[in-house]
Protein backbone atom coordinates (compact mmCIF):
# COMPACT_ATOMS: atom_id res chain seq x y z
CA UNK A 1 0.00 0.00 0.00
CA UNK A 2 1.00 3.77 -0.68
CA UNK A 3 1.41 5.58 2.16
CA UNK A 4 2.40 8.90 2.44
CA UNK A 5 4.75 10.47 5.12
CA UNK A 6 4.42 13.91 5.79
CA UNK A 7 7.78 16.15 5.30
CA UNK A 8 7.36 19.47 7.65
CA UNK A 9 10.60 20.15 6.11
CA UNK A 10 12.46 19.49 9.87
CA UNK A 11 14.38 16.46 10.96
CA UNK A 12 14.80 13.05 10.45
CA UNK A 13 12.24 11.13 8.59
CA UNK A 14 14.44 8.61 7.66
CA UNK A 15 14.18 5.37 10.37
CA UNK A 16 10.76 5.98 10.21
CA UNK A 17 10.35 5.79 6.44
CA UNK A 18 12.33 2.64 6.94
CA UNK A 19 10.38 0.96 9.69
CA UNK A 20 7.25 1.63 7.01
CA UNK A 21 9.06 0.01 4.32
CA UNK A 22 10.33 -3.19 6.41
CA UNK A 23 6.56 -3.64 7.40
CA UNK A 24 5.98 -3.58 3.43
CA UNK A 25 4.21 -0.20 2.88
CA UNK A 26 5.12 1.91 -0.40
CA UNK A 27 6.62 5.34 1.64
CA UNK A 28 6.01 7.89 -0.60
CA UNK A 29 7.34 11.57 1.65
CA UNK A 30 5.72 14.58 0.41
CA UNK A 31 5.77 18.05 1.82
CA UNK A 32 2.27 18.54 -0.87
CA UNK A 33 -1.02 18.18 1.19
CA UNK A 34 -3.03 17.34 -1.70
CA UNK A 35 -0.77 14.39 -2.79
CA UNK A 36 -0.69 13.23 0.39
CA UNK A 37 -4.52 12.87 0.76
CA UNK A 38 -4.14 10.97 -2.13
CA UNK A 39 -2.71 8.36 -0.62
CA UNK A 40 -3.76 5.33 1.12
CA UNK A 41 -2.43 6.36 4.89
CA UNK A 42 -1.10 9.13 5.79
CA UNK A 43 1.35 9.12 8.50
CA UNK A 44 2.28 12.29 10.63
CA UNK A 45 6.10 12.08 11.81
CA UNK A 46 7.30 13.24 15.33
CA UNK A 47 9.71 16.24 14.40
CA UNK A 48 10.19 19.98 15.31
CA UNK A 49 8.23 22.15 16.74
CA UNK A 50 4.36 22.70 17.02
CA UNK A 51 4.53 26.27 15.30
CA UNK A 52 6.39 25.19 12.49
CA UNK A 53 5.15 21.63 12.41
CA UNK A 54 1.68 23.90 12.64
CA UNK A 55 2.60 26.32 9.81
CA UNK A 56 3.41 23.52 7.50
CA UNK A 57 -0.32 22.29 7.74
CA UNK A 58 -2.90 23.68 4.61
CA UNK A 59 -4.27 27.17 5.45
CA UNK A 60 -7.74 25.40 5.51
CA UNK A 61 -7.70 22.65 7.55
CA UNK A 62 -10.85 21.48 7.02
CA UNK A 63 -10.22 19.19 4.20
CA UNK A 64 -7.27 17.28 6.00
CA UNK A 65 -10.04 17.19 9.15
CA UNK A 66 -12.66 16.00 6.73
CA UNK A 67 -10.16 13.43 4.99
CA UNK A 68 -9.35 12.05 8.38
CA UNK A 69 -12.82 11.60 9.41
CA UNK A 70 -13.99 9.87 6.15
CA UNK A 71 -11.77 6.91 7.35
CA UNK A 72 -7.94 7.67 5.79
CA UNK A 73 -5.91 5.71 7.81
CA UNK A 74 -3.63 8.05 9.80
CA UNK A 75 -0.51 7.71 12.22
CA UNK A 76 0.47 10.73 14.32
CA UNK A 77 3.50 10.39 16.00
CA UNK A 78 4.53 12.75 19.28
CA UNK A 79 4.25 16.01 17.26
CA UNK A 80 2.48 14.14 14.98
CA UNK A 81 0.00 13.40 17.41
CA UNK A 82 -0.19 16.64 19.10
CA UNK A 83 -1.84 17.79 15.69
CA UNK A 84 -4.63 15.95 15.38
CA UNK A 85 -5.55 18.65 18.71
CA UNK A 86 -6.74 22.45 18.21
CA UNK A 87 -4.01 23.90 19.86
CA UNK A 88 -0.92 22.99 21.53
CA UNK A 89 0.48 25.70 24.94
CA UNK A 90 3.64 25.45 22.94
CA UNK A 91 2.75 27.68 20.60
CA UNK A 92 -0.69 29.77 18.85
CA UNK A 93 -0.16 28.04 15.92
CA UNK A 94 -3.81 25.72 15.48
CA UNK A 95 -3.12 22.41 15.04
CA UNK A 96 -6.14 20.14 12.85
CA UNK A 97 -8.72 19.90 15.53
CA UNK A 98 -9.36 16.41 14.83
CA UNK A 99 -9.52 15.19 18.45
CA UNK A 100 -11.36 17.25 21.15
CA UNK A 101 -8.86 18.13 24.05
CA UNK A 102 -5.51 20.43 24.63
CA UNK A 103 -1.59 20.02 24.76
CA UNK A 104 -0.42 21.32 27.79
CA UNK A 105 3.26 21.12 29.17
CA UNK A 106 4.58 18.69 31.31
CA UNK A 107 5.09 19.97 34.43
CA UNK A 108 7.92 18.27 36.30
CA UNK A 109 11.04 19.46 37.26
CA UNK A 110 13.32 17.99 34.40
CA UNK A 111 11.47 18.61 31.24
CA UNK A 112 11.59 17.57 28.19
CA UNK A 113 11.22 13.67 29.52
CA UNK A 114 13.65 12.40 27.68
CA UNK A 115 14.27 8.52 27.18
CA UNK A 116 12.74 5.33 27.44
CA UNK A 117 9.73 4.89 29.74
CA UNK A 118 6.80 2.40 30.45
CA UNK A 119 3.73 2.39 28.17
CA UNK A 120 0.65 0.57 29.28
CA UNK A 121 -0.61 -0.88 26.31
CA UNK A 122 -4.70 -0.84 26.04
CA UNK A 123 -6.60 -3.45 23.53
CA UNK A 124 -6.01 -1.88 20.09
CA UNK A 125 -5.14 -3.91 16.95
CA UNK A 126 -1.73 -1.08 17.19
CA UNK A 127 -0.23 -3.02 19.96
CA UNK A 128 -0.67 -6.58 18.83
CA UNK A 129 1.51 -8.88 20.10
CA UNK A 130 3.77 -6.23 22.29
CA UNK A 131 3.04 -7.38 25.57
CA UNK A 132 5.28 -5.50 27.34
CA UNK A 133 6.57 -1.96 26.03
CA UNK A 134 9.24 0.33 27.06
CA UNK A 135 8.95 3.49 24.64
CA UNK A 136 11.36 6.19 23.17
CA UNK A 137 10.12 9.31 24.55
CA UNK A 138 11.63 13.24 23.43
CA UNK A 139 8.32 15.55 24.73
CA UNK A 140 7.58 18.35 26.72
CA UNK A 141 3.63 18.56 25.94
CA UNK A 142 1.08 15.88 26.63
CA UNK A 143 -2.28 15.28 24.56
CA UNK A 144 -5.61 15.11 27.12
CA UNK A 145 -8.17 14.30 24.84
CA UNK A 146 -11.82 15.33 26.11
CA UNK A 147 -12.95 12.10 25.76
CA UNK A 148 -11.06 9.43 27.73
CA UNK A 149 -12.12 6.74 25.95
CA UNK A 150 -9.99 8.07 22.90
CA UNK A 151 -7.11 6.66 25.05
CA UNK A 152 -5.51 3.66 24.46
CA UNK A 153 -2.07 3.74 25.86
CA UNK A 154 -0.69 5.54 29.05
CA UNK A 155 2.45 6.25 30.48
CA UNK A 156 3.62 8.18 33.97
CA UNK A 157 6.02 11.08 34.07
CA UNK A 158 6.72 12.35 37.76
CA UNK A 159 3.90 10.94 38.72
CA UNK A 160 1.37 12.16 36.41
CA UNK A 161 -0.54 9.60 34.20
CA UNK A 162 -0.66 10.82 30.33
CA UNK A 163 -1.93 9.47 27.42
CA UNK A 164 0.80 7.46 25.93
CA UNK A 165 -1.81 6.88 23.15
CA UNK A 166 -5.19 8.20 21.27
CA UNK A 167 -7.44 6.75 18.82
CA UNK A 168 -10.49 7.83 16.74
CA UNK A 169 -11.81 5.97 14.70
CA UNK A 170 -9.29 5.48 11.90
CA UNK A 171 -6.55 8.26 13.14
CA UNK A 172 -3.98 7.02 15.86
CA UNK A 173 -1.69 9.17 17.69
CA UNK A 174 1.66 7.80 20.06
CA UNK A 175 3.02 10.05 22.25
CA UNK A 176 6.39 7.96 22.17
CA UNK A 177 8.62 7.53 19.37
CA UNK A 178 7.52 3.85 17.96
CA UNK A 179 10.69 4.46 15.21
CA UNK A 180 13.23 4.76 17.89
CA UNK A 181 11.73 2.38 20.21
CA UNK A 182 13.80 -0.59 18.80
CA UNK A 183 11.93 -4.48 18.38
CA UNK A 184 9.06 -3.37 19.83
CA UNK A 185 8.48 0.41 18.14
CA UNK A 186 8.96 -1.35 15.06
CA UNK A 187 6.03 -4.33 15.28
CA UNK A 188 3.86 -1.21 16.28
CA UNK A 189 4.37 0.53 13.31
CA UNK A 190 4.27 -2.70 11.17
CA UNK A 191 0.89 -3.07 12.95
CA UNK A 192 -0.27 0.32 11.69
CA UNK A 193 0.60 -0.89 7.89
CA UNK A 194 -1.03 -4.07 8.50
CA UNK A 195 -4.15 -2.16 10.17
CA UNK A 196 -4.52 0.15 7.46
CA UNK A 197 -3.96 -2.41 4.72
CA UNK A 198 -7.00 -4.42 6.29
CA UNK A 199 -8.93 -0.72 6.40
CA UNK A 200 -8.25 0.28 2.71
CA UNK A 201 -9.38 -3.14 1.25
CA UNK B 1 9.08 5.01 34.83
CA UNK B 2 11.62 6.80 33.25
CA UNK B 3 14.55 4.48 32.66
CA UNK B 4 17.99 5.63 33.48
CA UNK B 5 19.93 5.39 29.78
CA UNK B 6 23.27 3.97 28.71
CA UNK B 7 24.10 5.60 25.69
CA UNK B 8 27.11 4.69 23.44
CA UNK B 9 29.33 6.80 21.75
CA UNK B 10 31.38 6.50 18.75
CA UNK B 11 34.47 8.20 17.39
CA UNK B 12 33.75 8.99 13.64
CA UNK B 13 36.83 9.78 11.14
CA UNK B 14 36.23 10.07 7.67
CA UNK B 15 33.68 7.66 7.61
CA UNK B 16 34.85 5.08 9.85
CA UNK B 17 35.05 4.50 13.31
CA UNK B 18 38.10 4.98 15.23
CA UNK B 19 39.75 4.58 18.54
CA UNK B 20 42.56 6.23 20.05
CA UNK B 21 44.13 8.61 23.17
CA UNK B 22 43.58 11.91 23.61
CA UNK B 23 43.05 12.01 19.14
CA UNK B 24 46.39 10.27 19.19
CA UNK B 25 47.34 6.70 17.93
CA UNK B 26 44.07 6.84 15.88
CA UNK B 27 43.03 3.28 14.59
CA UNK B 28 40.22 2.10 12.52
CA UNK B 29 37.57 -0.03 14.58
CA UNK B 30 34.82 -0.40 12.49
CA UNK B 31 32.14 0.38 9.98
CA UNK B 32 29.63 3.33 12.11
CA UNK B 33 27.02 1.89 10.67
CA UNK B 34 27.60 -1.77 11.53
CA UNK B 35 29.02 -1.36 15.13
CA UNK B 36 25.63 1.33 15.92
CA UNK B 37 23.06 -1.76 15.00
CA UNK B 38 25.21 -4.34 16.94
CA UNK B 39 25.10 -1.91 20.06
CA UNK B 40 21.45 -1.66 19.63
CA UNK B 41 21.10 -5.28 19.22
CA UNK B 42 23.20 -5.58 23.07
CA UNK B 43 20.97 -3.07 24.82
CA UNK B 44 21.97 0.55 23.91
CA UNK B 45 19.52 2.83 24.54
CA UNK B 46 20.93 5.40 22.58
CA UNK B 47 23.96 5.98 20.01
CA UNK B 48 26.37 8.87 19.88
CA UNK B 49 28.13 9.29 17.07
CA UNK B 50 31.20 12.30 18.23
CA UNK B 51 32.78 13.53 14.03
CA UNK B 52 36.23 14.07 15.07
CA UNK B 53 37.42 14.49 11.04
CA UNK B 54 39.30 17.56 10.71
CA UNK B 55 39.07 18.56 7.08
CA UNK B 56 35.55 20.28 5.65
CA UNK B 57 35.56 17.31 2.97
CA UNK B 58 34.77 15.01 5.83
CA UNK B 59 31.24 16.61 5.58
CA UNK B 60 29.61 14.90 3.11
CA UNK B 61 31.06 11.79 4.11
CA UNK B 62 29.33 12.44 7.52
CA UNK B 63 26.29 12.72 6.34
CA UNK B 64 26.26 9.95 3.91
CA UNK B 65 27.10 8.28 7.47
CA UNK B 66 24.07 9.27 8.86
CA UNK B 67 21.86 8.86 6.25
CA UNK B 68 22.70 5.16 6.19
CA UNK B 69 23.08 4.73 9.94
CA UNK B 70 19.52 6.35 10.05
CA UNK B 71 17.78 3.43 7.99
CA UNK B 72 19.05 0.95 10.05
CA UNK B 73 18.77 1.97 13.75
CA UNK B 74 15.72 2.17 15.54
CA UNK B 75 17.04 3.68 18.71
CA UNK B 76 17.99 7.86 18.63
CA UNK B 77 21.22 8.83 16.85
CA UNK B 78 23.15 12.30 18.07
CA UNK B 79 25.79 13.67 16.14
CA UNK B 80 28.38 16.02 17.40
CA UNK B 81 31.52 18.05 16.09
CA UNK B 82 29.98 18.28 13.01
CA UNK B 83 28.21 21.49 13.91
CA UNK B 84 29.92 24.81 13.52
CA UNK B 85 26.90 26.93 12.52
CA UNK B 86 22.86 26.67 12.35
CA UNK B 87 23.13 25.82 8.71
CA UNK B 88 25.12 22.84 9.97
CA UNK B 89 21.95 21.59 12.14
CA UNK B 90 19.33 21.03 9.60
CA UNK B 91 21.05 18.55 6.88
CA UNK B 92 22.29 16.22 10.19
CA UNK B 93 18.82 16.27 11.08
CA UNK B 94 17.44 15.72 7.80
CA UNK B 95 20.43 12.45 6.89
CA UNK B 96 18.49 11.15 9.82
CA UNK B 97 20.26 12.51 12.89
CA UNK B 98 17.46 12.74 15.71
CA UNK B 99 19.55 15.25 17.98
CA UNK B 100 22.49 17.13 17.16
CA UNK B 101 25.49 18.16 20.39
CA UNK B 102 27.05 21.20 19.51
CA UNK B 103 30.12 22.30 21.73
CA UNK B 104 32.42 25.17 20.71
CA UNK B 105 30.23 26.34 18.43
CA UNK B 106 27.62 27.19 20.67
CA UNK B 107 30.53 28.92 22.87
CA UNK B 108 31.49 31.30 20.37
CA UNK B 109 27.88 31.85 19.49
CA UNK B 110 25.01 30.81 21.58
CA UNK B 111 22.36 31.74 19.69
CA UNK B 112 22.96 28.35 17.66
CA UNK B 113 21.67 26.42 20.30
CA UNK B 114 18.10 29.27 20.51
CA UNK B 115 17.83 28.96 16.35
CA UNK B 116 17.89 25.33 16.87
CA UNK B 117 15.63 24.89 19.27
CA UNK B 118 12.97 27.57 17.73
CA UNK B 119 12.99 25.63 14.52
CA UNK B 120 14.00 22.06 15.24
CA UNK B 121 13.00 21.94 19.06
CA UNK B 122 14.41 21.57 22.28
CA UNK B 123 14.19 17.97 22.08
CA UNK B 124 17.15 17.87 19.51
CA UNK B 125 19.38 20.09 20.83
CA UNK B 126 22.37 18.65 23.23
CA UNK B 127 24.56 21.33 24.50
CA UNK B 128 28.05 19.28 24.51
CA UNK B 129 29.76 20.31 27.82
CA UNK B 130 33.67 19.62 28.71
CA UNK B 131 35.28 20.77 31.84
CA UNK B 132 37.66 20.75 34.52
CA UNK B 133 37.88 21.70 37.99
CA UNK B 134 40.46 25.24 38.16
CA UNK B 135 40.75 28.35 40.69
CA UNK B 136 37.16 26.88 42.32
CA UNK B 137 34.98 26.60 39.41
CA UNK B 138 34.22 24.00 36.54
CA UNK B 139 35.86 25.55 33.80
CA UNK B 140 34.53 25.05 30.65
CA UNK B 141 36.89 23.59 27.07
CA UNK B 142 36.30 24.01 24.10
CA UNK B 143 37.69 22.32 20.94
CA UNK B 144 38.34 18.77 22.34
CA UNK B 145 39.50 19.97 25.59
CA UNK B 146 42.35 22.36 24.73
CA UNK B 147 41.09 25.85 24.92
CA UNK B 148 40.57 27.10 28.34
CA UNK B 149 37.38 29.25 28.45
CA UNK B 150 36.20 31.53 31.43
CA UNK B 151 32.61 29.83 31.38
CA UNK B 152 32.00 27.83 34.75
CA UNK B 153 30.13 24.81 33.47
CA UNK B 154 26.97 24.69 36.33
CA UNK B 155 26.21 28.60 35.03
CA UNK B 156 27.17 27.70 31.09
CA UNK B 157 24.54 24.91 31.45
CA UNK B 158 21.76 26.88 33.20
CA UNK B 159 22.21 29.30 30.65
CA UNK B 160 22.34 26.73 27.63
CA UNK B 161 19.08 25.54 29.26
CA UNK B 162 17.39 28.80 29.10
CA UNK B 163 18.91 29.28 25.62
CA UNK B 164 16.91 25.99 24.63
CA UNK B 165 19.08 22.72 25.17
CA UNK B 166 16.85 20.17 25.96
CA UNK B 167 19.78 17.92 27.39
CA UNK B 168 23.27 18.40 28.71
CA UNK B 169 25.91 16.07 27.71
CA UNK B 170 28.37 16.86 30.40
CA UNK B 171 31.99 14.99 29.79
CA UNK B 172 35.11 15.63 32.92
CA UNK B 173 38.21 16.09 30.89
CA UNK B 174 40.29 14.99 33.90
CA UNK B 175 38.33 11.71 33.96
CA UNK B 176 37.94 11.28 30.29
CA UNK B 177 39.78 7.86 28.88
CA UNK B 178 41.00 7.10 33.29
CA UNK B 179 38.46 4.58 33.65
CA UNK B 180 38.33 4.97 37.18
CA UNK B 181 34.54 7.12 37.33
CA UNK B 182 33.08 9.78 36.17
CA UNK B 183 33.34 13.00 37.84
CA UNK B 184 30.62 12.91 40.11
CA UNK B 185 30.57 16.55 42.03
CA UNK B 186 30.66 17.95 39.02
CA UNK B 187 27.72 15.76 37.32
CA UNK B 188 25.37 15.76 40.32
CA UNK B 189 26.18 19.94 40.68
CA UNK B 190 24.93 20.51 37.07
CA UNK B 191 21.91 17.87 37.42
CA UNK B 192 20.67 19.38 40.47
CA UNK B 193 21.03 22.98 38.65
CA UNK B 194 19.14 22.39 35.59
CA UNK B 195 16.02 21.76 34.87
CA UNK B 196 16.30 19.10 31.66
CA UNK B 197 18.30 15.57 31.51
CA UNK B 198 22.39 15.21 31.97
CA UNK B 199 24.14 13.08 30.19
CA UNK B 200 27.66 12.16 32.54
CA UNK B 201 30.55 11.14 30.23
CA UNK B 202 34.75 10.70 30.91
CA UNK B 203 35.34 7.90 33.33
CA UNK B 204 33.31 5.04 32.60
CA UNK B 205 35.37 1.70 33.74
CA UNK B 206 32.97 -0.40 35.42
CA UNK B 207 29.21 -1.02 35.97
CA UNK B 208 29.41 0.59 39.44
CA UNK B 209 30.82 3.61 37.43
CA UNK B 210 27.56 4.40 35.83
CA UNK B 211 25.55 2.99 39.03
CA UNK B 212 27.14 6.32 40.60
CA UNK B 213 27.00 8.61 38.13
CA UNK B 214 22.87 7.50 38.87
CA UNK B 215 22.84 7.63 42.14
CA UNK B 216 25.01 10.18 43.60
CA UNK B 217 25.61 12.48 39.81
CA UNK B 218 21.88 12.32 39.58
CA UNK B 219 22.66 12.03 35.95
CA UNK B 220 19.65 10.67 33.74
CA UNK B 221 21.99 9.01 31.16
CA UNK B 222 25.65 7.56 31.28
CA UNK B 223 27.42 7.97 28.06
CA UNK B 224 30.04 5.18 27.76
CA UNK B 225 33.21 4.27 25.30
CA UNK B 226 36.33 3.22 25.51
CA UNK B 227 35.52 0.13 27.80
CA UNK B 228 33.14 -1.45 24.95
CA UNK B 229 35.34 -1.01 21.75
CA UNK B 230 38.13 -2.77 23.88
CA UNK B 231 36.07 -5.48 24.44
CA UNK B 232 36.59 -4.79 28.22
CA UNK B 233 32.08 -5.67 28.76
CA UNK B 234 29.66 -5.39 26.70
CA UNK B 235 26.42 -3.36 27.09
CA UNK B 236 24.13 -6.11 28.18
CA UNK B 237 26.76 -6.62 30.95
CA UNK B 238 26.52 -3.48 32.18
CA UNK B 239 22.78 -3.52 32.25
CA UNK B 240 22.45 -7.08 33.75
CA UNK B 241 24.56 -5.28 36.83
CA UNK B 242 22.75 -2.31 36.69
CA UNK B 243 19.41 -4.66 37.11
CA UNK B 244 21.15 -6.62 39.81
CA UNK B 245 21.43 -3.59 42.27
CA UNK B 246 18.12 -2.30 41.31
CA UNK B 247 18.92 0.23 38.96
CA UNK B 248 15.69 0.09 36.41
CA UNK B 249 17.21 0.28 33.44
CA UNK B 250 15.67 -0.82 29.96
CA UNK B 251 15.99 -4.53 29.74
CA UNK B 252 17.99 -5.58 26.82
CA UNK B 253 16.09 -6.45 24.16
CA UNK B 254 16.16 -10.19 23.52
CA UNK B 255 12.89 -11.86 22.14
CA UNK B 256 11.95 -8.84 20.33
CA UNK B 257 10.55 -9.02 17.24
CA UNK B 258 13.29 -7.64 14.90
Amino acid sequence: MRIALYDYGAGNLHSLGKALEGAGADVVVTADWSEALGMQALVLPGVGAFGAAARALPDDRSGLRQALADGLPCLGICLGMQLFFETSEESQGDGIGLVPGTVDLLDAPIVPQMGWNDVEVGNDPIFEGVDSLVAYYANSYVCVPDDSAEEIAWSEYDGRRFAAGVRRANTWGLQFHPEKSSGPGRRIVANFVTVAQELVR
Amino acid sequence: MLRPRVIVCLDVKDGRVVKGTQFKNLRDVGDPVELAAQYEAEGADEIVFLDVSASKEARGTLLDVVRRTAETLFVPLTVGGGVRSAEDIGPLLRAGADKISVNSAAVRDPELISIGADRFGSQCVVASIDAAKEDGLWRCYTHGGTQPTELDAVEWAAECQALGAGEILLTSIDQDGARNGYQLDLTREVADTVPVPVIASGGAGRAEHLRDAFVVGHASAALVAGILHDGLTTVGALKQSLTDWGLPVRPTPLGTNT
